[in-house]
C-alpha cells in the first residue's frame, strides 16, 4: 500500500510538471502577457524532430562567441549553449524591448539575493516580489546557467520578427553581451 | 627558381622575426618642454609632453616592453611617474626615492616591463608641474579579449587648470588657507542664520568651526580654475564623434590637481566596466564622482543622431568642465542645468577629532559598513544642538552611500534622481589576488592643521616621518582614518591596493582610494614588490605640504623563498 501511494504521488507530480509546462510554454513564447508586452510573435519552443540545424552558442565573461546568429525564416534550431564563464550567464531570444523589460526583472532578482555574481539562489527565486511575480526563470525562450553549466532549447523561429539574442543579467547587456539574429528568408 | 623559393622564404621568416621582436618593445620619446596653455580666456605658460599639454597618450600591450626616452629641455629637473603602473622601483619615477630625478638636458631611458592592461596616466613627480601641465594618458591594450565591446573609445581627460602657476598657489595658502574659497560665508549668512536658529546655537556652531580652523564651505581649498577636457575648456568643447547605436568607450582620468568632479552625460546611461585599469562587473549609473587621480571607464551608447553633452561639475560646484559626443563635428547639445549650490560641509563631516562639540557622541565617526545595514552611528548624535546646519543632505534612506559620513554634506546626489555609483557598487570582474587575512595592520591618520596649510599623516609631516617598513610577502591592512575635514585621494606607488568593500574576493583592486571626512576605510595589499615607494594624498598642495610617506619593502622573492626553506 505505501508503495502504491508513493507511485501515486509521483505520478501526480509528474503530470502536473507535463501540464505545467504545456500550459505556460505557448503564452511565455508569444511575448509572454506578464511581461506587459505587445503580441510579438517571436516564435515557439520547437520539435526535435523538425530540428534543421544545431548552432552552439559558448558564453564567456561577458560575451557570446558569436556576434550575429543567422537562421531561416520559420526555421527550427536547436541551440547547445554552454557557459564556460565565471559568472552566471544568460541565453535569451526576444525583442529588444522584452530584453530592456527582462534586465529590470534580473536587477531586482540580484537586489533580492536571488542571483549574485556567479550562483543561482534556486530557493529564493521562488520567493512573492509583492506584485504577485516570483523570479522562477522557466520561460521557454532563455536558459540562465551558472559557470560550466549546459543547457538545450529548441525554437521555431518566427518568419520576420527583429529578435536578438541576450544576456540581461545586470550589466552585460549593456557592456555588449547580445547580437542580433538574422532571419533569412 | 628553387634558390628563389627558398630565398623569399627566407626572407619572409626574417620580416616575421623582425616584426614579433617590434611589437615585443614599444619606443616612444617624450619631450618636457614648456608650453603654452590656451583655454580661450587665459594664455599662461605650463608644462607639457612633445609641445603640448596635456601630452599624448601612449598605447602599450601587455606582454611587452615599453621603452621611454625621456628629454628634459626645462631649465629645472623633472620625472615622469606611471601612475598605477606596477614597475621595478627604479623606473616609478619619484625624486628622491625611486631615483635621482633628470636634470636639464638629460634624457632618462624608462624600461617598463608591462603586465597590465587597462587606462592609466602619466604625470610629473617634481615641483609643482603636474599642476602646470605635466600630464598624458596611457591606454594598455589586454592579451586576452575584454568582458565587454565597443566600438569606438576616447580618453577623457579632467584637468582643474588654475591661472596661478602650482607654486604661486601653495604660497597664497600658507599665507591665508582660505585664499581661493570664495565661497565664505558672510555677514549676511551669519544674521539669517541667527534669525533662522537663534543667536545661541549660531555662535555655538560658528564656534565648533573656528576651533577646527575650517569654514563649512571648505570642500574645494583651490577655486577659481577652469576645467578642461582633454586641454580643451568649455568654450573650446572637445568633441568626441559616433554613429548613432554605436558602443563608445569613454575612459575618464582624473588628472587635476585639487578637484573631484561629477561626471554625467544627460540622456545617457553609463556602464561602468573599469575602476583604476582593473576591470568591474559592470554597473549602470547615471552619474559617478572620480577623484583626483582614479580613473574609470565606461561604456555608453547614443542611440539619437544628436549631441550630448558630458559634464563634469566640480564637487563643491566652483567650477566645471564641458564637452560634447556627437555625429558630426560642430554640434553642441544644449547646455545642461548646473547645480550651483554649492553643498556644506556638516558636523558630520568633522568625525569625532575634534571633542568640544556639544551633543555630539563620540561614537557618531563612521566607520565604513559596506553592508549598508548599521546606522548605529547617527544613534549617538543629538540633532537639537545641530541648528544652523544643513539637513537637506541627511538623507538616512536605505540607499545612503557607506563611503560617506551619516549626514555628511557631500553625500553625491545623481542630478536626474537616479543612480549615483559608490565605492561598495565596485566589484572585481576577476579577482587579482586570492582571499586571505591580512598579516597586520597598519593605522594611517589623516591629518592637518588648515590655518597653516600643513597636511600630514599620523600628525608627521614628511619630511619628520620615518618610512613605513613592510616586509616582502606579507598582506598588509592600512586602516586610513579621516581627521581632516577634507576628502583625501591616497595613492599608494607599486603595489595595488584592495579597497575593502565587504565583497570578499569581489573587493575591487585600486591605485587610489578617496577617503571622506569623518569616515574610516580599510584597503589590503600583497606586499609583492621589492623596493622604496612614495605613498601619499595625490591633492597637489596636499602632497606638497606633507601628507606623504615613504614606504620600504624589505627583502625580496629570493629573500622570501629562503625564509619558506626553498
Amino acid at each position: 500500500m505505501p508503495n502504491f501511494k508513493t507511485s501515486f504521488v509521483a505520478r501526480l507530480v509528474l503530470s502536473t510538471a507535463i501540464i505545467g509546462t504545456l500550459m505556460t510554454a505557448p503564452v511565455a513564447s508569444f511575448a509572454s502577457p506578464g511581461h506587459g508586452m505587445e503580441n510579438i510573435n517571436i516564435g515557439a519552443p520547437g520539435k526535435a524532430a523538425d530540428v534543421t540545424r544545431t548552432i552552439k552558442i559558448t558564453m564567456e565573461d561577458n560575451f557570446f562567441d558569436m556576434e550575429t546568429i543567422e537562421v531561416r525564416a520559420d526555421e527550427t534550431v536547436k541551440f547547445q549553449i554552454e557557459n564556460k564563464g565565471e559568472f552566471v550567464h544568460e541565453f535569451n531570444l526576444g525583442t529588444a524591448a522584452m530584453h530592456a523589460n527582462h534586465q529590470k526583472e534580473m536587477m531586482m532578482m540580484m537586489e533580492h539575493g536571488a542571483l549574485d555574481a556567479d550562483k543561482i539562489h534556486m530557493d529564493k527565486m521562488k520567493m512573492d516580489m509583492g506584485n504577485g511575480m516570483t523570479m522562477e526563470h522557466d520561460d521557454p525562450n532563455s536558459v540562465l546557467l551558472e559557470p560550466g553549466k549546459t543547457a538545450e532549447i529548441i525554437w521555431t523561429f518566427p518568419a520576420d520578427t527583429e529578435l536578438e539574442f541576450a544576456c540581461n543579467v545586470p550589466g552585460h547587456y549593456e557592456s555588449g553581451m547580445m547580437g542580433k539574429v538574422r532571419l533569412q528568408s | 627558381m628553387k634558390y628563389q623559393t627558398v630565398k623569399s622564404t627566407l626572407l619572409g621568416a626574417l620580416a616575421v622575426l623582425a616584426l614579433s621582436s617590434a611589437s615585443q618593445a614599444a619606443k616612444y620619446d617624450l619631450s618636457v618642454d614648456y608650453v603654452t596653455i590656451d583655454t580661450g580666456e587665459m594664455k599662461t605658460r605650463g608644462i607639457g609632453y612633445n609641445g603640448s599639454s596635456p601630452g599624448p597618450t601612449l598605447r602599450f600591450r601587455e606582454g611587452e616592453e615599453a621603452v621611454i626616452n625621456v628629454t628634459n629641455n626645462l631649465d629645472e629637473a623633472t620625472s615622469i611617474h606611471w601612475h598605477g603602473l606596477i614597475l621595478p622601483y627604479q623606473m616609478d619615477g619619484v625624486p628622491g626615492i625611486s631615483f635621482p630625478g633628470i636634470e636639464p638636458g638629460e634624457t632618462f631611458t624608462y624600461r617598463i616591463p608591462v603586465s597590465q592592461s587597462g587606462t592609466y596616466w602619466f604625470h610629473s613627480h617634481s615641483g609643482f608641474q603636474e599642476p602646470d601641465g605635466a600630464y598624458g594618458s596611457i591606454i594598455i591594450e589586454p592579451q586576452k579579449r575584454e568582458p565587454f565591446k565597443f566600438d569606438r573609445e576616447y580618453v577623457v581627460v579632467l584637468k582643474d587648470k588654475h591661472p596661478h602657476s602650482g607654486e604661486r598657489i601653495l604660497r597664497n595658502l600658507k599665507m591665508m588657507p582660505d585664499y581661493y574659497n570664495r565661497k565664505q560665508r558672510t555677514l549676511g549668512d551669519f544674521f539669517e542664520d541667527v534669525s533662522k536658529n537663534g543667536l545661541g546655537a549660531t555662535l555655538s556652531e560658528r564656534g565648533d568651526w573656528g576651533s577646527m580652523r575650517m569654514m563649512p564651505t571648505d570642500i574645494e581649498d583651490v577655486q577659481g580654475f577652469v576645467g578642461l577636457i582633454n586641454g580643451m575648456s568649455p568654450d573650446q568643447n572637445w568633441t568626441g564623434l559616433f554613429k548613432p547605436d554605436e558602443r563608445v568607450r569613454l575612459r575618464f582620468i582624473n588628472a587635476s590637481a585639487m578637484t573631484y568632479f561629477d561626471v554625467r552625460i544627460p540622456g545617457l546611461e553609463m556602464t561602468v566596466v573599469q575602476a583604476d585599469g582593473n576591470n568591474v562587473q559592470p554597473v549602470k549609473v547615471d552619474e559617478f564622482r572620480i577623484s583626483v587621480a582614479e580613473t574609470y571607464d565606461v561604456i555608453v551608447q547614443p542611440k539619437e543622431d544628436k549631441a550630448y553633452p558630458i559634464l563634469a561639475e566640480s564637487m563643491g560646484r566652483s567650477g566645471f568642465a564641458l564637452a560634447t559626443l556627437a555625429p558630426r563635428q560642430g554640434m553642441r547639445a544644449e547646455m545642461p542645468e548646473l547645480r550651483t549650490e554649492a553643498p556644506l560641509l556638516t558636523m558630520a563631516d568633522m568625525g569625532m577629532s575634534h571633542g568640544d562639540m556639544a551633543g555630539m557622541d563620540h561614537g557618531a565617526m563612521t566607520s565604513v559598513d559596506p553592508s549598508g545595514d548599521d546606522k548605529d552611528a547617527m544613534a549617538g548624535m543629538d540633532h537639537s544642538n545641530m541648528a544652523g546646519m544643513d539637513h537637506s543632505n541627511m538623507d538616512m534612506g536605505e540607499k545612503a552611500d557607506p563611503f560617506y559620513a551619516a549626514g555628511s554634506g557631500l553625500i553625491p546626489k545623481a542630478a536626474n534622481g537616479g543612480k549615483f555609483l559608490s565605492y561598495a557598487d565596485l566589484k572585481a570582474q576577476k579577482p587579482l589576488y586570492a582571499e586571505r587575512p591580512a598579516t597586520r595592520e597598519i593605522e594611517l591618520r589623516l591629518t592637518g592643521n588648515m590655518e597653516r596649510y600643513s597636511w600630514s599623516i599620523n600628525g608627521v609631516k614628511y619630511e619628520d616621518a620615518e618610512p613605513i617598513r613592510l616586509k616582502y610577502g606579507e598582506r598588509v591592512r592600512f586602516k586610513f582614518v579621516n581627521e581632516t575635514m577634507m576628502t583625501h585621494p591616497m595613492h599608494l606607488h607599486g603595489m595595488w591596493s584592495i579597497l575593502d568593500t565587504g565583497k570578499g574576493k569581489w573587493n575591487p583592486v585600486k591605485h587610489t582610494i578617496s577617503i571622506n571626512p569623518g569616515t574610516t576605510v580599510y584597503s589590503e595589499t600583497e606586499v609583492d614588490e621589492p623596493g622604496e615607494w612614495a605613498f601619499h594624498c595625490h591633492l597637489s598642495y596636499h602632497m606638497a605640504t606633507g601628507m606623504f610617506r615613504k614606504v620600504i619593502v624589505e627583502g625580496g622573492p629570493t629573500v622570501a623563498e629562503l625564509e619558506n626553506g626553498k
